[in-house]
């Protein structure tokens, strides 16, 4: 047992280490936004969004140990055992789970809930042991783009492809989809609500561009021969080929018009400062005000797009490649230091 | 083609390389040796751009180096120059084959003959069957030689490599070394890190060894008086092998 427990003690100090899970919640866009416009829904919603939120934060926490170490290692079954049933207690995700449960259910908690949120825990556990071999089958599909930055967008698409926001803002638009199929007609407004909220839900990713390439790939960007405007023309590129096609079936041009407000205001982090992120996560932007300040912008652009004219589209645009340009710079400062 | 004068990076009260002056001729092969955190790819990083010196000049094909502020344009260098990154640079979303037709197309290679070069680099360094497996799936030695092709394929006039040779099998590494030979005829300047003596003893036209990030030696390979491994050991630090006692007694 003091295996074991040397064992959970050096998990423990490895979490404390990493508390990025629970910064990627408080600092992603679609969950602030949400959090705000559900202050009235009572606490149960949110005990429902917490869980869906927190779920695929809930990985499991000896996968911080290489699983060829655990092997090497002289423990017996019954401490493994163990090891698999304590060590989820050692993510205080699990503790704030419980407690939100605890709150939310007034003091009566049902066995019902809490068998939900041992399923999804065991769910996490499994799809964290298998998200990386089926998804590889899937990347390969990504097709080819004209022009030399082919294999960077194609990269991008599959880093943006393995963030949580994704899947986020695809529920979103196949809300819109199905009922486009169902003939529910949504009035003007809602289109564009929606279409705004798919993008939001992307926009948390706009503020941490190069958070997944890790330090191989951006001592690689130092090595190419390409201007940093080229880099991050790739990346939003990327952005706006999964923009586009999510929203196509709600306002297509006022998600392009979000998505440039998005991106033109998500450079300064993305560049300024980078911050690292974790796959199978949400998107962990600056803070919660730049958020507010980002989705803010990003409505006023839609909005414009929508009400107005597609021509709001051009300022937008005009906007976007100036920072494109000025944040290349920026790029190319930071590859000389 | 790589010239060096009183190049010195300090962090903070640490100097890691102090006032290196030296020079490699076109076609030379440099193997630059010294023991782990001696100064090697931090000057490596100097070379290629990607750390400035602290003080000194650094000039690659008659390109001032510095950290590359200098310049008119930025790009100049990295065109004529490939590089094995200490952390090899590798995008984990890419799989062998596309980090290959990406260096390709960046670097203005023509598709079909990035295509030919691309077969040709992952035959010749046994990666055929793993050209389709991600980096982030790719063995170490794997992902040594993708970062190694990638140096190769847009045929620079410099190649810089940090420890090219380390996790590689015997075969593929006998490749590597007919490979940069083969360049080094055709007057490409090779700059090579290893910790693999033996290897550096057949292909190093040069030797540079540094130590606390001063050189200690510098002359042709010809020049050497003593076999490579006596003289890194009598240079650069000698080996004190500890009799650990907790081991036990020795069995005949």
């Amino acid at each position: 047992m003091a295996r074991a427990g040397a064992i959970l003690r050096a998990l423990a100090l490895a979490y404390r280490r990493d508390q990025k899970s629970l910064q990627t919640v408080v600092g992603n866009n679609f969950f602030i936004v949400s959090a705000l416009l559900l202050q009235s829904a009572g606490g149960f919603i949110y005990l429902i969004i917490g869980l869906v939120l927190l779920f695929p934060l809930s990985t499991d926490p000896l996968r911080k140990i290489p699983a060829s170490r655990l092997a090497l290692w002289p423990i017996q079954r019954r401490e493994r055992w163990l090891l698999r049933v304590v060590s989820p207690w050692i993510n205080p995700l699990s503790w704030a789970i419980a407690g939100l449960a605890v709150w939310a259910a007034r003091g009566k908690v049902t066995l019902g809930f809490w068998g939900l949120a041992a399923g999804l825990f065991a769910a996490g556990f499994l799809l964290s042991d298998l998200s990386f071999v089926s998804t590889q089958t899937v990347w390969r599909l990504i097709p080819q783009f004209p022009g030399p930055l082919n294999q960077l967008i194609r990269k991008n698409l599959r880093e943006m492809l393995s963030t949580l926001d994704l899947y986020c803002a695809l529920l979103l638009s196949l809300s819109a989809v199905v009922c486009r199929v169902l003939r529910v007609a949504l009035p003007p407004e809602g289109l564009l609500a929606i279409t705004v909220l798919v993008v939001l839900a992307l926009s948390s990713y706009a503020q941490c561009l190069f958070g997944l390439d890790g330090a191989g790939g951006l001592g690689r960007y130092r090595l190419l021969p390409l201007r940093g405007w080229q880099i991050l023309a790739a990346k939003d590129a990327a952005f706006l080929l999964v923009v586009i096609p999510l929203t196509l079936p709600l306002a297509p041009l006022a998600g392009i018009g979000a998505a440039l407000v998005a991106l033109t205001v998500g450079h300064e982090p993305s560049v300024a400062h980078p911050r690292k992120q974790t796959r199978w996560r949400f998107s962990s932007g600056a803070s919660l005000v730049f958020g507010i300040f980002q989705a803010v912008l990003m409505a006023v652009g839609a909005a414009g797009v929508f009400f107005s004219s597609a021509l709001v589209l051009i300022p937008c645009a005009a906007l976007w490649a100036l920072s494109v340009l000025y944040y290349g710079r920026v790029m190319e400062r930071w590859f000389g230091e | 083609m790589i010239s060096c004068r009183n190049l010195t990076r300090r962090f903070g009260e640490f100097t890691a390389v102090d006032g290196l002056t030296f020079e490699v001729a076109v076609g030379a092969i440099c193997a630059f040796l010294g023991p782990n955190g001696a100064g090697k790819s931090t000057t490596v990083k100097m070379l290629t751009g990607l750390l400035p010196p602290s003080s000194g000049e650094v000039e690659v094909c008659g390109i001032e180096v510095c950290g590359m502020k200098v310049q008119s344009d930025p790009l100049e260098l990295k065109r004529r120059i490939g590089v094995l990154p200490e952390d090899l640079g590798l995008f984990d979303d890419l799989t062998v084959e596309e980090h290959l037709l990406l260096t390709g197309s960046v670097y203005g290679v023509e598709r079909h003959e990035a295509r030919s070069r691309t077969n040709q680099l992952l035959h010749a360094l046994s990666l055929e069957h793993g050209r389709h497996t991600f980096a982030a799936s790719c063995s170490h030695g794997m992902r040594k030689k993708t970062s190694f092709a990638m140096a190769l394929l847009p045929n620079p006039r410099v190649l810089f490599l940090d420890e090219p040779f380390e996790a590689i099998d015997p075969v593929t590494s006998r490749i590597m070394r007919g490979l940069l030979e083969s360049v080094s005829r055709r007057g490409v300047t090779v700059f090579l890190t290893s910790h693999i003596l033996s290897v550096v003893e057949q292909i190093a036209t040069q030797l540079i060894m540094i130590r606390k990030g001063k050189i200690v030696w510098d002359s042709p390979i010809a020049d050497l008086p003593q076999a490579l491994e006596q003289h890194y050991f009598d240079l650069v630090e000698a080996p004190v092998v500890e009799e650990l006692e907790w081991l036990g007694p020795a069995r005949s």
